[in-house]
């Protein structure tokens, strides 16, 4: 880890630099972020799924169904 | 005097700039056959008869994923393990060995390919990137493969060595993340390129060459697929190396979670391979029990990206926080926004998010039948090793260009639209191609529309799909040529003393806080050889047994022109008995 | 090993959306049935298609009430049969191989899309409920003339789909005081027996011959007629069985009067 421990990279450090240590660090935005993206996964899923998909008739079907229907 | 890399390690750097500018020459290359696809399908601009169409669509493919991001990756890996080790290459002849039987490999190949356009030769290899037997390419594409990825296996054997004498001098320490990271994938690839090997090694180069008859069709192409899916990840795990441990540094702050990285890069080493069998859902005489397991592995790989994507945005929120950012979404305003290597890789990292999406429907086992090489799967690539992976490798570029020539970054304004331009080509690009592909339009077809039927959109038209496409396709070439004006510029830039550092991010919660179990490679392989064999031994004994080891007697189907004749006559004497007068009329036709 | 509980929190989550991926695609399978192209069928020679029982002759074939088999070969670059011409509210089983390299068989705007592999057959089961027609691309490339490789699909009436093949062999010339034998083969590719006439009009006469042919057969009749009968001249004839109907005309033609066209006579 010895090259780790250099100074920053890229451009100075924006006005009211902090450190903030593990402990401090809460991702709440991080948190909020990803909670959008489970709901718009989920969302797309079933929609993916029921609409396009199943909407997307005929589809393969086994046989042992066919003949209840 | 810098801390640059290339004050550090000048013969490395060398090694890591002969690798990037390969690259970039496949980049290149493979975006000039990318525009000239891109407007002669969507039928804006065509110069070429659309039999031409496939040689360009293979030499576009194998340059880019092949050459492109292969080269690339040696480079950056090259570079994480001499960082991260603190020392160099044991032998820099034996790193030159290696780049040079890759770039050897890799031109034998090209030539084969770019050979399909004249017909001054009988070589040519349209076979595309996936070369499916029957047809057949010249034995010239397949030995230049067998080079290129010994190449690449010497590569990795460099880097373990450095590991292992590392490991001699340093037997207490963990083993550095961004070496974790490379051994991991190294791993990862020695397992998956068994499989592309068997395949070109025991079958196609020798049944090219004449030595043997026949293969067999389904078990060279499940062959492939065993290498075909985990190659997806290991153009990958590069982009999430450097979304690791470089992007919380750009962001100004600190790996949110060191532990975390080596559990993900542990289970795409453990899952990567036995999962190629979702590439065949569609596959007849694949036992239906075999996909599903395929797509079980498949959804369970999904988690280590899923968790990549939190680890990686709270790094980049550390750094907002650090740079006084606050709020629930607010932080993301303090992001360095200007920074195109920021900028390049937060886009690519969007991208990805969306991308994530569409591969969660391609690993779908029965929405398979929806989406099955359509031009869906062409946008959801186009998003992964398009964007992901080549916009990251792009946006990298600008922080290790000056690290390994010593000469500052020609123009950063231009760096930063060069990202954002890719952005929106592969936005209007990718969504049209999803669109498209919903519709039932095919991938890899020279042609908009067909004769016989139209495509039909519910929403909008295919016209306005095909604009999208090519609009999306002008956009990314000028993004391209930004791209190698810079690289360009800064190499004609003069050598300068005021570069960053080398370095990469440091960690919130570090190696000590990770089980070292972690850190046995010799478990990991272990697990990833039995699920392998577990995923692969049924479905490969049962294609054997159905078709036999040589398949069923076939049709070499070598794609020059002049032998289309060969098959045509071929098939005629094959057929003639059954197949009406509009077959020999056809046959005629392609004479 | 610490985890922070947010990430934690999303460890679940991202399981939860694995395992709900995996149950949604469970219950299309187990649910609505919907069955993947799988190793049902048996490999066949590439090669011998020709001699094969249902790809030497690639058909849709009635084998239950509403029931239908397709057997489809794709090969550079087209499908045969084309158009395949099924029935509305049918139930049609594809069976599906390629002659040459890997093709796929795949219909537009649909569900329905399987790979073609030498020597693999592929097996789907797909309903048509409704009277449409459909394009059929091979979606995976297979040459330098992949992007002509396109066919039809027909869903049409059931009044008017039709099962039944026919062809007729009669002849164009013959002398007076021969016979002129008109064979008439009728191909039924549906599950029940046919029972049907034929009908043959020719000059002022008309010939009736009733045919049985049984399902999945070919049976063929032949109406001898005695040109003495028809006299010498053109005499236009019409052979007509259920809905099908062919014409054409008979010479009876004496040789010794017209030398010149002596040769082409068969007998």
């Amino acid at each position: 880890m010895s090259q780790a421990t250099e100074e920053p990279v890229s451009e100075p450090r924006a006005e009211g630099i902090r450190e903030i240590g593990h402990d401090e660090f809460d991702p709440v935005g991080t948190l909020a972020l990803i909670g959008l993206y489970f709901l718009i996964l989920i969302g797309l899923w079933f929609f993916m799924y029921f609409v396009e998909f199943l909407g997307n008739d005929p589809t393969v079907v086994g046989t042992a169904v066919v003949t209840l229907a | 005097m810098s801390n640059a890399y290339i004050d550090e390690f000048p013969a490395e750097a060398r090694i890591v700039r002969a690798a990037f500018y390969s690259s970039f020459l496949a980049l290149a290359l493979g975006g000039v056959f990318g525009i000239i696809q891109t407007l002669h399908r969507t039928d804006f601009l065509r110069f070429m008869d659309s039999v031409d169409y496939y040689t360009v669509l293979t030499a576009h493919g194998v340059f880019l994923v092949i050459s492109f991001t292969i080269f690339f990756l040696v480079g950056i890996f090259t570079w994480a393990i001499t960082t991260s080790l603190d020392r160099g290459l044991e032998d820099i002849r034996f790193s030159w060995g290696w780049y040079s039987l890759m770039a050897v490999g890799i031109t034998l190949t090209g030539v084969a390919i770019l050979a399909g356009f004249t017909d001054a030769t009988d070589i040519s290899a349209s076979v595309l990137f996936t070369f499916y037997a029957p047809l057949q390419a010249h034995p010239m594409f397949y030995l230049g493969l067998v080079l290129f990825v010994v190449g690449t296996w010497l590569a990795g054997a460099d880097w373990f060595r450095s590991w292992l004498a590392w490991k001699a001098e340093n037997p207490d320490e963990r083993i550095p993340l961004p070496t974790f990271m490379v051994l991991t994938t190294m791993l990862m690839w020695y397992i998956a390129t068994l499989g592309v090997a068997v395949a070109i090694l025991a079958f196609l180069l020798p049944w090219s060459l004449g030595w043997i008859d026949t293969v067999n069709p389904l078990l060279t192409r499940t062959l492939f697929w065993f290498f075909g899916h985990p190659v997806v990840y290991f153009w990958l795990m590069p982009a999430y190396m450097m979304w690791y441990v470089m992007l919380p540094k750009i962001s100004g702050g600190k790996l949110f979670s060191d532990p975390l990285a080596r559990v993900v890069f542990v289970l795409f080493l453990v899952l990567s391979v036995p999962t190629g069998i979702h590439h065949q859902y569609l596959d007849p005489g694949i036992a239906e029990g075999f996909k599903f397991i395929a797509m079980t592995n498949t959804m369970f790989l999904l988690l280590p990206s899923l968790l990549t994507a939190f680890t990686v945005v709270a790094s980049m929120e550390h750094g907002a926080r650090q740079r006084g950012g606050e709020g629930y979404l607010g932080w993301l305003k303090a992001l360095p926004w200007r920074d195109p290597v920021f900028t390049g890789m937060a886009l690519a990292g969007l991208m990805f998010a969306a991308a994530g999406f569409s591969g969660m429907i391609n690993a779908g086992m029965n929405i398979n039948y929806l989406v099955h090489n359509t031009f869906w799967v062409v946008g959801h690539f186009h998003l992964t090793v398009g964007t992901a992976v080549a916009l990251t490798f792009m946006a990298v570029t600008y922080w290790f260009l000056p690290q390994v020539t010593g000469r500052a970054l020609w123009n950063r304004s231009v760096a930063l639209g060069q990202v954002v331009l890719w952005f929106i080509g592969m936005t209007f690009m990718s969504n049209a191609m999803h669109r498209g592909g919903l519709l039932g339009i095919p991938r890899r077809t020279a042609e908009p529309q067909y004769e016989g039927f139209e495509f039909e959109a519910a929403v909008g038209s295919v016209a306005e799909l095909d604009a999208q496409i090519a609009l999306g396709g002008v956009l990314l070439t000028l993004s391209l040529v930004l791209f190698f004006a810079n690289v360009i510029g800064t190499a004609l830039n003069g050598k300068s003393d005021s570069l960053p550092a080398n370095g990469y991010a440091e960690t919130l919660s570090g190696p000590e806080d990770a089980p070292l179990v972690l850190d046995n490679l010799k478990l990991w392989t272990a697990i990833a050889v039995v699920l392998v064999i577990f995923a692969y031994t049924f479905p490969l004994l049962s294609i054997i047994e159905r078709g036999g080891l040589f398949g069923p007697e076939v049709i070499p189907f070598p794609l020059t022109l002049e032998s289309v004749t060969t098959v045509g006559i071929a098939l005629e004497t094959a057929a003639t008995e059954t197949v009406d007068g509009a077959t020999l009329a056809l046959v005629g036709v392609i004479r | 090993m610490n985890i922070h509980t947010y990430e934690k929190l999303w460890l679940v989550a991202a399981m939860l959306l694995i395992v709900t991926f995996i149950a949604t695609i469970t219950y299309g399978s187990v649910g609505l049935g919907i069955a993947m192209v799988g190793d049902q069928q048996p490999t066949v020679e590439p090669t011998e298609l020709s001699d094969d029982e249902r790809f030497g002759d690639p058909r849709v074939e009635q084998v239950g009430e509403n029931e239908y088999e397709a057997y489809v070969v794709a090969q550079t670059f087209r499908y045969q049969p084309d158009p395949i011409e099924v029935p509305e509210d049918s139930q049609v089983t594809f069976y599906v191989t390629a002659r040459d390299v890997i093709h796929s068989f795949s219909i537009v705007g649909t569900n329905v899309n399987t790979m073609a592999i030498p020597g693999e057959i592929a097996e789907m089961t797909v309903e048509f409920d409704e009277v449409g027609e459909y394009g059929v691309v091979c979606n995976e490339y297979c040459g330098p003339g992949h992007h002509d490789m396109e066919g039809e699909l027909h869903v049409v009436p059931a009044e008017e789909f039709d099962l039944v093949d026919h062809s007729v062999d009669t002849p164009t010339e013959v002398e007076p005081d021969d016979e002129a034998e008109f064979t008439v083969e009728v191909r039924n590719r549906q599950l029940d027996d046919l029972e049907t006439t034929v009908v043959l009009e020719v000059g002022d006469e008309t010939f009736e011959e009733e045919l049985v042919v049984a399902g999945g057969e070919t049976a063929e009749t032949t109406i001898v007629v005695d040109t003495a009968d028809l006299g010498e001249g053109d005499h236009d004839w019409t052979i007509t069985v259920d809905e099908f109907e062919e014409a054409g005309t008979l010479s009876v033609v004496d040789p010794d009067a017209e030398d010149d066209d002596g040769g082409d006579d068969d007998e």
